[in-house]
């Protein structure tokens, strides 16, 4: 019953992504990573690490906007669970991250890039922190759309974390350092953390506990 | 009837005038206030709050001066500026995502005076800014033995920053209604900012470096303040005509085209561009020959004071701090022997202003005889550093002879510039470069450093573990045998009553 009722929703849910953030995400981070490409006649490794983030967040950021559901407040009465449509919004999409992500690592010159395993579970750390951050907010909300809510949070908080976790954290630590294996230890605890925190946040709620938020 | 029927009109379009002003005035507090109690926002002024205590931390003791301080004020307002922008871009689109838009159209208020509104509801927020810079400056003023001037030039890169980065979120939701426009734009825009900033090798001073809102300097040495030649007046006028700028751009496209609002856009453009070509423009000939003169030739531009036996030259910016250098200066003194002691001292303040804070020189020793340098820190190691350049001077004769020295001299060198200290080994440990407090070592100087063998290193702890009551009699007995050249360390140990080394002497 369940591949029936999934193979008729592929068409409408494919129709209702978020089409515009997801491909702005994506055009930001494939233009961050083609820069070494196009301006730097001699680009050097930390440059390359750097558009690498930065492309890596900028897909998070699209991300956040994943669950965005303008017509969450009729939706939320069918009878097929929200875990299985975000489930199914999110398989559609992997395929695609997966592709631009090899893009994007593609655009990196070889002699410069870096160790593309530990980059990838960075990127995958953040892009499940961005889907577990706004999971929580459908979760915890009532609104249709908090993408934009999510996706400055997360912004606000990946900068200043960047400014402020400890060097040895290692979190945001260059491959020579002597914090990248450790770091890379702890991006995959936030991954599973965030991957954790996304399940538990996907049922939608028998009964609706009102978190308000100050409203903007 | 007539006559009164014409003269009303006049009065009522002043009046509605008023009306609309306070209008626009009631909805920019009110978006202000949102502004501020915005989660983002608050988080970011509380981290930004907790960021000038951790950077101001140790200013009671390092001895700031205040032109380096007001550039440390630069960085932190970038917290509360990033969340500024996205905070706003996200008020002005509050009405498009919750679909109030439709009802706005039957106010009386423009939608342009709601922009006018919006551009206005970020000013408090850069008001808070300005207070809490205002508050790091004047931590930095009241600090014990902080010298030189700020700039207040400087002092406002930071909250017009926060102003630059709310008109820039107005302006953006106005010109892109999406919601993720602004935190996608931030991103591309940080991001190319660092991969340009990280390629450029920026020390040919170009006008687009001083483009972005915040710049820092490729050296961290302290100037005095006349030659730092950094164009923050200008930088400042740019930047605040850029923030105008943008805000006028906002209301213009919201449909604001007023003859008001487009001279006040011609005139912030002016601003803006004054501002631009006035950063841009070279270190001026004046400020060039004068970081010359300093370097090469400072006793022109300094001054003298007599303490004690010594005379201490600085800049005149570090006139009161020359009492705090000789206290240090007599406490070598008061440990040296011979003619030593009595010796009269010139201590010159010296530093390689010649390339700006856009790269560093080191100074040469001075050749004089009994002339000493100081830097233009104080604090931490640069206590010990001094005393080190003192105690080689009055061992050795002069700077230049204390630099080639490889021999149980050292020892006594060391010894007389920590003796004196309550915690020699905190001070040896922080005047070693490698923070050691055994094996050979480079030792620091405000010249050329000097270098320690392991032996001696053994030597100069025993030493100083002996304590200054047993050993002080002792240098001043031997004085002549332990200033001698070629003496080696065994020997100086033994003169000195404690155990010598075994290994040889060998300097590295």
């Amino acid at each position: 019953m369940t591949t029936g009722v999934l193979g008729q929703l592929v068409r409408p849910v494919l129709r209702a992504l978020p089409r515009r953030a997801l491909g702005a995400g994506a055009g930001a981070g494939l233009l961050l990573a083609a820069l070494p490409r196009l301006l730097s006649d001699d680009p050097d490794q930390w440059t390359a690490l750097l558009v690498l983030r930065g492309a890596a967040l900028a897909l998070a950021l699209g991300l956040t906007f994943l669950l965005d559901d303008p017509a969450r407040q009729v939706t939320v009465a069918v009878p097929t669970r929200r875990m299985l449509r975000t489930a199914l919004r999110t398989a559609l999409v992997v395929p695609l991250a997966a592709l631009w992500w090899t893009a994007v690592v593609l655009l990196i010159p070889s002699e410069i890039r870096p160790p593309v395993g530990a980059l990838t579970l960075e990127a995958a750390a953040a892009a499940v922190v961005a889907l577990a951050a706004s999971a929580t907010a459908v979760r915890l909300t009532d609104e249709a759309e908090p993408g934009q809510r999510v996706a400055i949070a997360l912004l606000a908080t990946s900068m200043a974390a960047a400014l402020l976790f400890p060097e040895n954290w290692g979190l945001f630590a260059a491959p020579k350092d002597k914090w990248w294996a450790v770091g890379h230890d702890h991006w995959a605890f936030v991954l599973a953390g965030a991957a954790l925190v996304w399940a538990a946040c996907g049922p939608e709620p028998v009964r609706r506990r009102r978190l308000r938020l100050i409203p903007s | 009837m007539s006559a009164v029927l014409e003269k009303a009109p006049p009065a009522e379009r002043a009046d509605e005038q008023r009306r609309s002003r306070s209008a626009v005035l009631a909805l920019a507090l009110f978006e202000a206030r949102k502004l501020l109690l915005r989660l983002p926002v608050l988080a970011m002024f509380v981290l930004y709050v907790a960021w000038i205590g951790w950077t101001m931390r140790d200013a009671w003791t390092t001895f700031p001066a205040l032109q380096d301080v007001d550039r440390a004020t630069q960085t932190g307002p970038l917290l509360p500026a990033l969340a500024v922008l996205l905070c706003a871009n996200q008020a002005v689109l509050r009405s498009r995502r919750q679909d109030t838009d439709r009802h706005f159209d039957v106010l009386v208020l423009e939608p342009w005076r709601r922009t006018v509104a919006f551009a206005l509801s970020v000013v408090p927020a850069a008001g808070l800014t300005a207070l809490l810079v205002a508050a790091q400056f004047t931590w930095g003023v009241i600090a014990p033995g902080s010298v030189g001037h700020g700039s207040v030039g400087e002092l406002l890169v930071g909250p017009l920053t926060v102003l630059l980065a709310g008109t820039a979120g107005v302006l953006l939701a106005r010109v892109v209604r999406s919601p993720f426009a602004a935190p996608m734009l931030l991103v591309l825009a940080f991001f190319s900012t660092l991969f340009l900033g990280a390629i450029s090798t920026g020390s040919d001073g170009s006008a687009t470096r001083w483009l972005v809102p915040v710049i820092g300097d490729a050296s961290s040495k302290t100037l005095p303040s006349d030659l730092l030649g950094r164009p923050a007046v200008w930088h400042a006028l740019y930047l605040f005509g850029l923030a105008l700028t943008l805000a006028l751009a906002a209301v213009l496209v919201n449909g604001g085209r007023t003859k008001t609002v487009a001279a006040a856009l011609v005139v912030a453009v002016g601003l803006g561009t004054w501002g631009a070509v006035g950063q841009a423009a070279k270190v001026s000939k004046s400020t060039t020959d004068a970081r010359v003169l300093a370097t090469l030739n400072p006793a022109k531009v300094q001054s003298c004071a007599r303490h004690g036996n010594s005379t201490y030259c600085a800049f005149p910016e570090w006139m009161p701090r020359t009492g705090t250098w000789a206290e240090v200066a007599d406490h070598v003194q008061s440990l040296a022997g011979g003619t030593a002691a009595q010796e009269k001292l010139l201590v010159r303040q010296r530093v390689d202003a010649r390339y700006g804070m856009d790269g560093d020189g080191a100074i040469e020793p001075s050749t004089t005889p009994y002339q000493v340098t100081v830097g233009t820190r104080w604090g931490g190691p640069r206590v010990p550093e001094f005393a080190a350049a003192v105690s080689s001077v009055l061992v050795t004769g002069s700077e230049k002879a204390s630099g080639s020295l490889c021999d149980g001299r050292m020892v006594t060198i060391m010894w007389l510039a920590l003796g004196w200290q309550s915690d020699p080994l905190t001070q040896l440990r922080a005047v070693r470069l490698d923070d050691s407090v055994s094996g050979s070592a480079i030792v620091l100087s405000p010249t050329n450093p000097m270098s320690m063998t392991a032996e001696q290193t053994t030597v100069v702890r025993e030493l100083l573990t002996a304590g200054k009551v047993t050993v002080a009699p002792k240098v001043k007995a031997h004085w002549a045998e332990l200033t001698a050249p070629k003496v080696t360390t065994a020997k100086v140990a033994e003169l000195l009553g404690v155990k010598a080394p075994a290994g040889a002497d060998k300097c590295v």
